[in-house]
């Protein structure tokens, strides 16, 4: 049986800069993510990770490649275009500062029902659909006459997941979804996303830390310098990782019990990685 | 947010002053006793009943005059804030989106204007153009623009950019529903505060270019004008500047209470006091307007 | 008793990374006894008693959430607590003295010769306007009074024992160049230019990608083997204060609620909370995945 893919990225090639401060952020990409599955998209700070999420959602035009989301292709998409997808509701985006992702004028209410508001949905019948979404953030519908900034960064965050759930999508990227968290607050969001896997969606977690997402991912993509160096399932690249560079990022994920004995095996990494 | 600012004390102050003089402005030659014009033989008169506030040295009621000169200065200040809000305000936003090359040009034209004293450039231009107060008036409105340039392209950037922006493109959101949504409300405070303080500088621009004699030719009566004439007199009559005198400091004090008040509930620290905002603007209804 | 701390050892000691239980040592570098912190503005206490020795060489971590008052012990530790928070019980000692009775000149001798600090947004405290080289420059000349030459050579010298690999380069840098990871380098280069005995890490490596805390992590444990710098680390991952202490503090609302070697701590929790930190690690993290040798579980 096959799954059909919600999304696929083809040979991704994306660009920062004019004339000569032109970098290459995005080299040649490629991905797919089947519906319902869920895959990590791990790399470090300037690995073009958070990139290709934008170039995905449409907010960082590409040079090369092709996008193709829930079966419409979106390479050569106008803003129009964008617009009409968009409404469909297929594709939404967590952001990784709640703080900064939701207007601080507005009510945490008025920000999650504001994607059905734009679809044309009245008022009332978006309040209606927003609700039912509450008990799967556990959000108490008490705060949603809050503005965000009467609310804590554990609730924030669970508001940006339910604002990003209203339009039942087929494809959700959250980009550092936890990494702002406490711990009690961290475990909290998790098993929501947990309960969304569950359900059926795709997800697609950015991070720099595979140990905080590995619970919840099917498959794991690895990016380095812009480029794909390894890509499979969860186990297998925890495990069996090849690439120097996976392997250096299992090594140096803060485990309770193996990080110290692993030192000089990092460094040995790190040297081979800068040759 | 109009009932933000009337909910704070120092905002139905400020409100009630300015409604007071704007009402001289619109009815004061309709309730004042003489006409401003009229001369007559009681020249520098006393307060007493029937000349509230004396005469001047022409034999003219002074309250009379008050009353009608409080046109041309609310007008004045008006008609400055005005042109510096749409000679400002508009290149301030629009230097976000425009490019760099238009961004810069603006920058450094601003950078220009705020280095240039404003009064006497307003005296330098009636002597180049003719002693109008309308070109006196626009200079100064053009020297006034910087601060709505600044203020507007603060609040543009700090949206253009921002995450919330990109959540609503991101769901679909047309530029008109950005624009309506997020960032009307964020400009909208600024803008008005400058507009006040605006006004009031407005105020004192018109004043002081009424007395120096710009502007409005005697025997029409303005604050300034009489300020001036007042001084020639002051022996005869040393209350006499109290009252114009007071009624701009009143009024320029209104204005600046007044962009106070807007700015204490918007922005941080109104978003902080918005905790204490009254039972109905709690309401658990969802998509309720902003605002 | 404690004045036997008075003499400082110069030899640097070789330290193999030994996980047991240190008996209380008499020369303490630092000695801290049910300290209490009490915010005067408020009059309540925020931190109940916390005690804990650091010897020449060893590490000590502290593992809370915000608000659970490890930040303000370093604070205490330091002397830089704000205003309105006081020691308001037990008692500091710093190699052999008395945090409470030393004046402003006495401390300023004592920070970055005899202890130092890292902490969490390396950018902000270094002047954004110089070059970061001077910078380390600057605190050598000061602290070991020599000529700006040979501060220049000797902070050349702490950029690369920090591991940086093109010094030369990063000294002429400027902090908007650096990525964080080379930030918090040069912060633990200039906070051990003055040769300081006790190094206190408070969440340095909090707000670093994974793999470059792995990097400031082991560097830190370099330097603990090469000089014998005794650290304390403050994180809020009990997994990061794991890879390198010898001996673990959990707080939680100002409470210490589990106290004990690393190994008693991973692998005999006595307080449920330290439990749950394990557990989450267990479900979430990747110990989940890793077939982990069934020796490692004591």
């Amino acid at each position: 049986m096959s799954a059909r893919s919600v999304l696929e990225v083809e040979d991704l090639e994306v660009h920062y800069g004019l004339g000569r401060r032109r970098r290459r952020v995005l080299d040649g990409v490629s991905l797919s993510v089947s519906n319902g599955e869920a895959v990590g998209l791990i790399g470090e700070t300037g690995s073009g990770k958070s990139t290709l999420a934008r170039a995905v959602v449409g907010l960082v035009p590409f040079s090369r490649g092709r996008i193709v989301i829930d079966g419409q292709d979106v390479s050569q998409a106008k803003a129009r275009q964008w617009r009409d997808l968009r409404r469909r509701g297929v594709v939404q985006y967590v952001f990784q500062d709640p703080l900064r992702s939701l207007d601080p004028d507005l009510t945490v209410g008025q920000s999650i029902v504001e994607p059905l508001l734009i679809q044309g949905i009245s008022g009332a019948e978006a309040d209606a659909r927003a609700r039912a979404f509450l008990g799967r953030v556990r959000l108490d519908p008490e705060l949603l006459g809050r503005l965000p900034g009467e609310l804590s960064g554990g609730q924030r965050q669970r508001v940006s997941v339910a604002r990003a759930l209203v339009t039942e999508p087929k494809l959700i990227m959250l980009d550092e979804p936890v990494s702002a968290l406490d711990s009690s607050n961290r475990v909290q969001v998790l098993e929501i996303l947990k309960g969304l896997r569950e359900a059926g969606v795709g997800l697609v977690f950015i991070s720099h830390d595979l140990g905080s997402v590995a619970g919840l991912t099917d498959r794991i993509a690895v990016l380095y310098q812009g480029e794909l160096v390894e890509v499979g399932p969860t186990r297998s690249i925890i495990n069996e990782p090849r690439h120097v560079y996976t392997r250096l990022l299992i090594d140096s994920a803060p485990t309770l019990r193996s990080a110290a004995a692993k030192r000089s095996e990092r460094e040995q990494l790190r040297a081979l990685l800068h040759t | 947010m109009i009932r933000r600012v009337l909910a704070q004390s120092t905002g139905r102050l400020a409100v009630g002053i300015l409604s007071v003089i704007v009402f001289l402005a619109i009815f004061g030659s309709v309730i004042a006793p003489y006409s401003p014009l009229t001369n007559s033989a009681t020249q520098l008169a006393h307060i007493s009943g029937s000349h509230w506030l004396g005469t001047d040295y022409l034999g003219r009621d002074t309250l009379s005059r008050i009353l009608a000169g409080s046109r041309a200065s609310v007008i004045g200040a008006i008609e400055v804030a005005v042109i510096a809000l749409f000679v400002g305000a508009i290149p301030g936003v629009l230097s976000v989106y425009l490019g760099r090359v238009f961004e810069w040009v603006t920058l450094r034209l601003v950078d220009t204007l705020i280095s240039l004293p404003f009064l006497l450039v307003a005296v330098a231009v009636t002597a180049l153009l003719g002693n109008g107060i309308t070109q006196a008036l626009l200079v100064v409105g053009v020297l006034l623009a910087p601060s709505f340039y600044r203020v507007s392209r603060a609040a543009a950037l700090s949206v253009a950019h921002s995450q919330y922006v990109e959540a609503a493109q991101i769901s679909g959101a047309s530029t008109a529903w950005i624009v309506r949504r997020h960032v009307w409300s964020k400009v909208l405070p600024p803008i008005s505060i400058s507009m006040a303080y605006t006004v009031g500088a407005g105020f004192v621009v018109v004043s002081s270019l009424s007395f120096l004699g710009i502007g409005v030719q005697p025997p029409a009566p303005t604050w300034g004008g009489m300020l001036s004439s007042d001084l020639n007199y002051l022996s005869y009559q040393p209350w006499a500047p109290v009252a114009p005198a007071l009624l701009i400091i009143a009024t320029v004090w209104a204005c600046n209470l007044l962009a106070d008040a807007i700015r204490d509930v918007s922005g941080e620290a109104g978003r902080a006091a918005a905790n204490m905002r009254p039972k109905w603007r709690r309401k658990l209804a969802l998509s309720q307007g902003g605002g | 008793m404690a004045f036997a701390a008075g003499r400082k050892t110069e030899s640097r000691v070789r330290e193999t990374e030994s996980r047991a239980a240190a008996p209380p040592v008499a020369s303490a570098l630092l000695s801290v006894r049910d300290v209490h912190i009490r915010d005067r503005a408020t009059d309540r206490e925020i931190v109940h008693g916390i005690s804990f020795e650091l010897a020449p060489g060893r590490v000590v971590g502290i593992v809370g959430e915000s608000g659970s008052g490890k930040t303000l012990t370093c604070r205490a530790v330091l002397g830089i607590l704000p205003d309105q928070l006081v020691v308001s019980g037990g008692s500091i000692r710093l190699a052999g003295r008395d945090l409470a009775e030393l004046s402003g000149k006495q401390w300023t001798e004592l920070r970055g010769s005899t202890i130092s600090a890292v902490f969490q947004d390396p950018a902000s405290y270094l002047n954004p306007s110089i070059q970061v080289g001077p910078q380390i420059a600057e605190v050598i000349r000061v602290k070991k009074k020599v000529r700006r030459r040979e501060a220049r050579d000797r902070a050349l010298e702490l950029l690369r024992s920090v591991q940086l690999r093109q010094p030369e380069s990063v000294y002429g840098q400027y902090t908007y160049e650096l990525s964080g990871g080379m930030l918090q380098r040069v912060l633990i280069a200039a906070a051990i230019a003055a040769d300081p005995k006790v190094l206190i890490a408070d969440e340095a490596t909090t707000s670093l990608d994974v793999t470059v805390q792995a990097e400031i992590l082991d560097l830190l444990a370099d330097l603990r083997e090469r000089t014998g710098l005794a650290q304390v680390i403050v994180a809020h991952d009990l997994a990061v204060v794991a890879q390198v202490c010898d001996e673990v503090l959990v707080m939680r609302e100002g409470d210490v609620v589990e106290h004990g070697t690393t190994a008693e701590v991973l692998y005999r929790p006595q307080h449920e909370y330290t439990q749950l930190l394990i557990a989450e690690h267990e479900q979430y993290g990747l110990e989940r995945f890793l077939d982990i040798p069934r020796e490692e579980r004591a």
